[in-house]
């Protein structure tokens, strides 16, 4: 250890001067800028979250595909304009006289049999007598094309056509009628309080709110999140700068330290991943008529890490609540408890300093303090999560001439885990930086 | 100090040694068995949850030939009995036969009178005109019309239709793809049946979710008596604290009980996924229609499993990440414990190797990435309710909607096993820095 640097340092850490407060001063103003940036970047990705969830709840697949109301609707209007624009094709008029034919041979066919059947009264002996005499069978069978025909004319009439398909109508609406399911009422409800809250009355006009509200938030909370990371390195570079100032490096340490506090509070409560998975496009062909079902959202999720602690601690269950307190102790306080105690080893006499517990957590704590590992952790996770939704999506995947299906998987990360990633790499220049300027013995007390 | 006294202890055999090995030994064996209990219990879950979303697949329920034509039927049977015209629908569908007949009578007196040509012509004629009487006939076409409908609208004519329809109905049912479909369905269904001694889908489903929930407390009980045996060889840590002699023994001895714990965490199942469609409720031409607890996805999944799921994705990077679980999980691990031993055990020039020494004392944190990944797994797809929550907000009952739900997404004991172990690997460690003769930095 170099004695002579560390009595050098001594007496200069205590003093306050006029560096000292200019110092504090201008470090102060730029934290209150960063974290005014942090504070904004927290709010904009919480305001994204809830856009996000909003949209992702009226344009859920419940609401869509799976709802036999909207079914039943689009089949509604196809089947009610097939009735509408229904003509008889010349074939099909051919096709239906030889019906009516039929049907007409068959009558006559059965009317001549029930007269001829052998009569026993004396009436019905007359009637079979003068109906034999007066009729010709041959020649009543040969005016039924056109008895037939007279029929089909008959309906065909504009009057009569007219007729029928309000009858078939009206048959369709009482079909149609006893056709639901329970998504109308909360569809209403979720629209309904929706458009109230942003202002809007068509769903096309709540999509472009939304669509540019997001679209603002992501370009103002890059500029924030630059701003962030430009304070830190505005921080790195004043180091950079005092290197040889060793009288200032206590004031200058503290001052950094409030800077890493405000990267993992920012880190930890804006949103890390957001997954979302969509069905863009269901395609297909009912009767001649294209039937489009659009942005049918299956999933969305975006959680920061005190989300998925406060998730996890929330659950019945034993194990997840354990999980929770483990990721809350080794990944939030752990961290935070380390820088906190290189600020009291810095600050504090040297009696206090030189304190078991003070230099185990500012010196020996990095095995437990698992900031680093979370960031693999979290990029593992999005990774592996987004490979698994691509490949179950591009199942959904289909082309054909029926039925053509588009998935969509717009997972991302977040602000936050950059925001994290900051905040560890950050950390770690700080724990070098304080091993290089502590007054006093940082280590090997356990074996020299 | 330690070093001094720690050295000649582990070449010398003292009697108090001896016993410890042999005590531990036991315990050691205790734990192996519970673990491998453990894993057969977490193997039969496996394949019992494999077997239950097969059943209750979605494939044997909404898209299920089967479990439609019955459905089917009931709305033809309905729709047929139940047709009914409204009033207005009635009288113009009245009116209509009215005009054909009409037109016919028109058409027939037209004939009747065209010029006959023949005597009896003239004289059918004259009969005709005598006899019959084309008004009053004309009068009678409303009656003949409504008779004519309420011939139809007659409901002994309806059933008598119904069982036309659904006669027609069956044949159809009979055509051959509808056939092998069900056949394919009823060949597995009834193999599941004979395999779990059941015959309905009730008991099936019950007699599955009975013996999964005893599994499952089994094999919490023994998770939990692993997490005891290790508990017990951490106080044997205290108790021997000063007992600097028996600590490279029981050290040795503490790695065996970590391999343990990792081959099971590793091995026994850590995650279950549980992705169902709640319900399917709605009324289809006036038949209510109900399908309950379409299973999309019911597994259960080791890290193992979990890796491999990764490595099979085509895309690169899904490759590579289920190579770092792999990393952290097996690799990291192993050669920690390894890097452990020899770290105490071997020459001061190894033992003080940066290498030995980085994955001896720093590694251990690494493994707690999988424990990270799975449980933001879990946070994401498991825990997902948010279209219900959002619902419960609004007051909206969410019942008998149709709802892709994750709820019943949990954590298996395979989970607390591996995490134990990763603790576990921590503390030894720190205990190892304690008790290493050599410089552990």
């Amino acid at each position: 250890m170099p004695a002579s640097k560390i009595n050098q340092q001594q007496p200069a850490g205590r003093k306050f001067g006029l560096p000292h407060i200019l110092l504090t001063l201008g470090l102060g103003i730029l934290l209150c800028g960063e974290a005014y940036c942090g504070y904004r970047l927290h709010a904009l990705s919480s305001q994204r979250k809830q856009l996000k969830e909003d949209y992702s709840t009226i344009n859920n697949i419940t609401f869509g595909v799976f709802s036999v109301d909207q079914w039943r609707d689009k089949i509604a209007v196809i089947v009610n304009g097939q009735v509408h624009d229904f003509k008889i094709t010349p074939e099909q008029k051919k096709a239906l006289q030889a019906e009516v034919e039929q049907a007409l041979h068959g009558l006559v066919h059965k009317t001549i049999t029930t007269i001829n059947k052998p009569q026993t009264t004396f009436a019905g002996k007359l009637k079979k007598f003068a109906f034999n005499k007066f009729v010709d069978t041959d020649q009543v069978q040969a005016l039924v094309p056109s008895f037939a025909r007279t029929i089909i004319n008959k309906v065909n009439s504009p009057a009569s056509k007219k007729r029928l398909k309000d009858i078939a109508t009206g048959k369709i609406n009482q079909l149609k009628k006893e056709t639901y399911d329970s998504t109308a009422t909360a569809s209403d409800t979720v629209t309904k309080y929706m458009y109230h809250k942003y202002h809007v009355s068509t769903a096309k006009q709540f999509d472009q709110q939304i669509n540019s509200q997001i679209a603002s938030i992501r370009t103002t909370s890059f500029d924030h999140l630059f701003a962030m990371l430009g304070s830190i390195l505005i921080v790195l570079g004043i180091w950079w700068l005092l290197r040889n100032q060793y009288h200032l490096k206590a004031t200058l340490y503290v001052m950094s330290l409030l800077f890493a506090f405000v990267l993992i509070t920012v880190g930890i409560t804006t949103s890390i991943i957001e997954v979302d998975a969509r069905i863009k496009t269901v395609n297909f062909a009912l009767l001649g008529q294209k039937v489009t079902f659009e942005n049918q959202v299956l999933f969305f999720q975006s959680k920061s890490v005190s989300g998925i602690v406060l998730t996890l601690l929330h659950q019945p269950k034993a194990d997840a609540v354990l999980v929770g307190i483990l990721i809350l102790v080794f990944i939030i306080l752990f961290p935070v408890l380390r820088l906190v105690f290189t600020g009291v080893h810095i600050l504090a006499g040297k009696e206090f300093a030189e304190n078991k517990v003070v230099k185990y957590f500012a010196f020996q704590s990095g095995k437990w303090s698992m900031a680093d590992v979370m960031i693999v952790g979290v990029l593992m996770t999005y990774i592996g999560l987004n490979g698994i939704l691509e490949s179950q999506l591009s199942n959904l995947n289909i082309h054909n001439s029926f039925l053509t299906t588009i998935t969509e998987n717009n997972s991302s990360l977040q602000a936050g885990y950059y925001v994290f990633v900051a905040f560890v790499l950050y950390s770690l220049i700080l724990t070098t930086i304080i091993k290089k300027i502590t007054p006093y013995v940082t280590r090997g007390a356990f074996n020299k | 100090m330690a070093k001094k006294a720690a050295a000649p202890g582990v070449k010398k055999f003292n009697p108090s040694k001896l016993l410890l090995i042999l005590g531990l030994g036991v315990l050691l064996c205790g734990e192996a068995y519970f673990g491998y209990r453990l894993h057969t219990l977490s193997n039969q879950q496996e394949q019992l949850k494999e077997d239950y979303s097969n059943l209750n697949n979605i494939t044997f329920g909404l898209f299920s030939v089967e479990q439609w034509r019955d459905k089917v039927a009931d709305i033809v049977n309905h729709q047929v009995k139940h047709f009914t015209m409204s009033p207005k629908q009635k009288q113009e569908l009245q009116v209509e036969v009215q005009q054909i007949i009409l037109a016919l009578i028109d058409k027939a007196e037209a004939l009747v009178n065209k010029k006959p040509k023949t005597l009896g012509g003239k004289i059918k004629k004259l009969a005709v005109k005598t006899f019959v009487n084309t008004d009053k006939i004309k009068a009678q076409v409303p009656e003949f019309a409504k008779t004519i409908i309420a011939k139809i609208d007659n409901p002994h004519n309806k059933t008598k239709l119904s069982t036309l329809a659904l006669g027609k109905f069956k044949q159809a049912q009979q055509s051959g793809s509808l056939d092998s479909t069900i056949t394919a369905n009823d060949s597995v269904t009834q193999k599941m049946y004979a395999k779990y001694n059941v015959s309905t889908p009730d008991g099936f489903n019950n007699k599955l979710t009975a013996s999964l929930a005893e599994i499952r407390a089994a094999t919490y009980d023994y998770s939990f008596a692993m997490l005891g045996c290790v508990v017990v060889v951490l106080l044997l840590w205290w108790l021997f604290r000063k007992r600097v002699e028996l600590h490279a023994t029981l050290f040795i001895m503490s790695l065996l009980f970590a391999f343990i714990l990792l081959a099971i965490g590793l091995t026994a199942s850590m995650i279950e996924v549980d992705a169902r469609i709640k319900s399917l409720d709605f009324v289809l031409l006036g038949e209510h229609v109900v399908f309950k607890n379409q299973v999309l996805f019911f597994q259960s999944k080791s890290i193992l499993d979990v890796v491999k799921v990764l490595v099979r994705q085509p895309q690169l990077d899904s490759i590579l990440v289920g190579i770092l679980i792999l990393v952290f999980s097996i690799l990291f691990p192993v050669m920690k414990l390894s890097s452990t031993g020899i770290h105490l055990l071997s020459k001061r020039k190894i033992a003080e190797n940066r290498f030995i020494k980085y994955f001896a004392f720093q590694s251990g944190k690494w493994s707690m990435a999988d424990v990270i990944v799975i449980a933001i797994l879990m946070t994401y797809i498991g825990l997902n309710g948010l279209l219900e929550s959002q619902l419960a907000n609004l007051n909206v009952k969410s019942d008998y909607l149709t709802i892709i739900t994750t709820n019943n997404t949990a954590l298996q004991p395979g989970y607390i096993i591996f995490i134990s172990f990763v603790l576990y690997g921590l503390v030894l460690s720190t205990i190892l820095k304690n008790i290493t003769p050599y410089d552990s930095h």
